[in-house]
């Protein structure tokens, strides 16, 4: 795959890692209908892979700091490439999700293609932002439930 | 032992698993959404012992099987073969731990608290039969905290080794590539620490807890208590072909730490995909009771991780039902071949000697 410059990585103070996994937990629906709108200017697409497949996780014990495998995790994942400016995307979500494998791996290839960077931008905060809320909400009522224990 | 091939009753055979579906409501994607949706729990528990995690085919599994917990693991082990292996994720690490529960039982103050978290520990188990009478078992809404719980939490064992509680143990750092892997390897004793707690990560969650619980009730040499007990969610971080690491998403997973208090201070670790909390506390009991110099015989690797693995033994207690006719017909002809030749043996014999009956003396 071509190397392209860093600062082609970058969208709007998102980095590439960062992207990558506001994309792959994003709301399905919003994902698949970004990727149509910047479908359109990013022109052919050659599929090189789109199918679904295992991710073994491994796993570090605490105790002895052993790396074990702890089980299979299913993956959607989509490999394109876009001839007609040199660039590929890549996407990865858990799960059976082929189209919003694809919709990551059409998004990644237009940020690396610097190609309809605003309305993936538009999508990046709102689904960063949409995941951060959750993620808060969900750690408030886990909070709820902190314990001081008595002994008596 | 023997197997014969059989022939005949295809007709029967057919029948048979229509009367067996006949019984199940229609498995549709409403049906499958609703049984992912309501038993989180059971899903986590086939996933687990499937070593496979997809909740939506879990519930599809439970679904084809009717609820037969070791049908499902089967038919998630059949389907994980379908698949291709598109690589190792990043290993989790406890800092990658999104937690959402996370308890001690032997220690009251540690470092991060005390997180109940969700679950039924300190709950009274009221059947609630109004549900029956169409009146709905209202849930109470959770009432959030203020401000957020941390995301992440220390391992405990971590302050412990801080403490010099217990021995920090040497690392051993292999390429992933290179770590034991049991679906590619058979389980050879001395078992690798590695086969071992993926052994026990896939186990039987009824298995381990029969083997868990006889040590903790004296066949064993541990006496275990709760070091740490969490519910978390990992990342799966895969590697984008330009090499950057991103999380693909996040699975649950349940880890226990058990502490027995025997001579030192000794710890057992398992880990399981999904939320399975007795099972993690009884195979991480079983990870420390097996480690034990001159342990029970129900205590040792061999034993343990041979009798926990869920489709083999679900596979091996069931095979018995299929057709065994020549092992049976042989077993039959030599108990009659041996009662001919009892029979046969007691007719040649000489007849005994007549021994005149002895008078009885009496004594006076």
């Amino acid at each position: 795959m071509t190397e392209k410059p860093v600062r082609d990585l970058i969208a709007g103070g998102f980095d590439h890692r960062r992207a990558l996994e506001i994309l792959a937990s994003a709301r399905p629906a919003a994902i698949k209908a970004c990727a149509e709108k910047v479908l359109d200017g990013l022109g052919e697409v050659a599929v090189l892979a789109n199918r679904t497949g295992l991710a073994m996780l491994p796993y570090e014990d605490t105790v002895r700091g052993t790396t074990f495998h702890l089980g299979e995790v299913l993956v959607a994942e989509a490999h394109i490439q876009v001839p007609g400016r040199d660039v590929e995307g890549y996407g990865a979500v858990v799960g059976r999700d082929l189209e919003h494998a694809m919709g990551m791996a059409v998004i990644d290839a237009a940020i690396a293609a610097d190609q309809s960077i605003s309305p993936i931008l538009e999508l990046l905060i709102a689904e960063s932002a949409h995941q951060q809320r959750t993620d808060r909400e969900r750690l408030r009522k886990v909070e709820a439930t902190r314990v001081e224990m008595e002994t008596f | 032992m023997a197997y014969v091939a059989t022939r005949g009753g295809e007709r029967a055979i057919e029948q048979s698993e229509r009367l067996f579906r006949e019984d199940l409501d229609a498995v549709d994607l409403d049906r499958v959404t609703a049984i992912r949706k309501s038993l989180p729990y059971l899903i986590d528990r086939v996933m687990g012992e499937a070593s496979l995690y997809e909740p939506d085919l879990a519930a599809l599994a439970l679904a084809q099987a009717g609820g037969d917990q070791y049908e499902a693991v089967l038919l998630l082990r059949a389907y994980r073969t379908t698949q291709p292996r598109i690589g190792f994720a990043k290993p989790v690490r406890q800092p990658d731990l999104f937690t959402v529960r996370r308890i001690s039982a032997a220690f009251k103050d540690i470092p991060g608290g005390q997180l109940l978290g969700p679950t039924l520990d300190y709950s009274h188990r009221l059947l609630q039969v109004g549900v029956l009478k169409g009146k709905a078992f209202a849930r109470e809404p959770v009432i959030p905290a203020d401000k957020p719980a941390p995301a992440t939490q220390p391992s405990l064992t971590a302050w412990q080794k801080a403490q010099g509680l217990i021995t920090d143990h040497p690392v051993e750092t292999i390429p992933l590539e290179e770590v034991p892997d049991i679906t590619r390897q058979p389980l050879l004793f001395p078992v690798s620490r590695a086969h071992k707690l993926q052994s026990l990560a896939r186990a039987d969650t009824g298995g381990t807890m029969a083997l868990g619980f006889s040590t903790m009730r004296g066949y064993g040499a541990v006496h275990p208590t709760v070091n740490e007990l969490r519910l978390a969610e990992a990342p799966v971080r895969l590697r984008h072909p330009r090499g950057t690491v991103f999380s693909a998403g996040r699975v649950r997973v349940s880890q226990a730490e058990i502490v027995s208090k025997s001579k030192s201070l000794e710890l057992g670790f398992s880990a399981t995909l999904g939320w399975n909390e007795v099972k993690v506390i009884a195979a991480a009991s079983l990870d420390v009771a097996s480690s034990q110099p001159d342990t029970h015989p129900a205590a040792t690797e061999e034993f343990i991780l041979y009798h926990t693995e869920p489709v083999e033994g679900s596979g091996f207690c069931l095979h018995f039902k299929l057709p065994h006719y020549v092992t049976f017909q042989s077993a039959l002809d030599t108990y009659r071949r041996v009662k001919t030749d009892r029979d046969g043996a007691v007719e040649k014999a000489p007849p005994a000697p007549k021994v005149a009956p002895k008078k009885k003396e009496v004594t006076q």
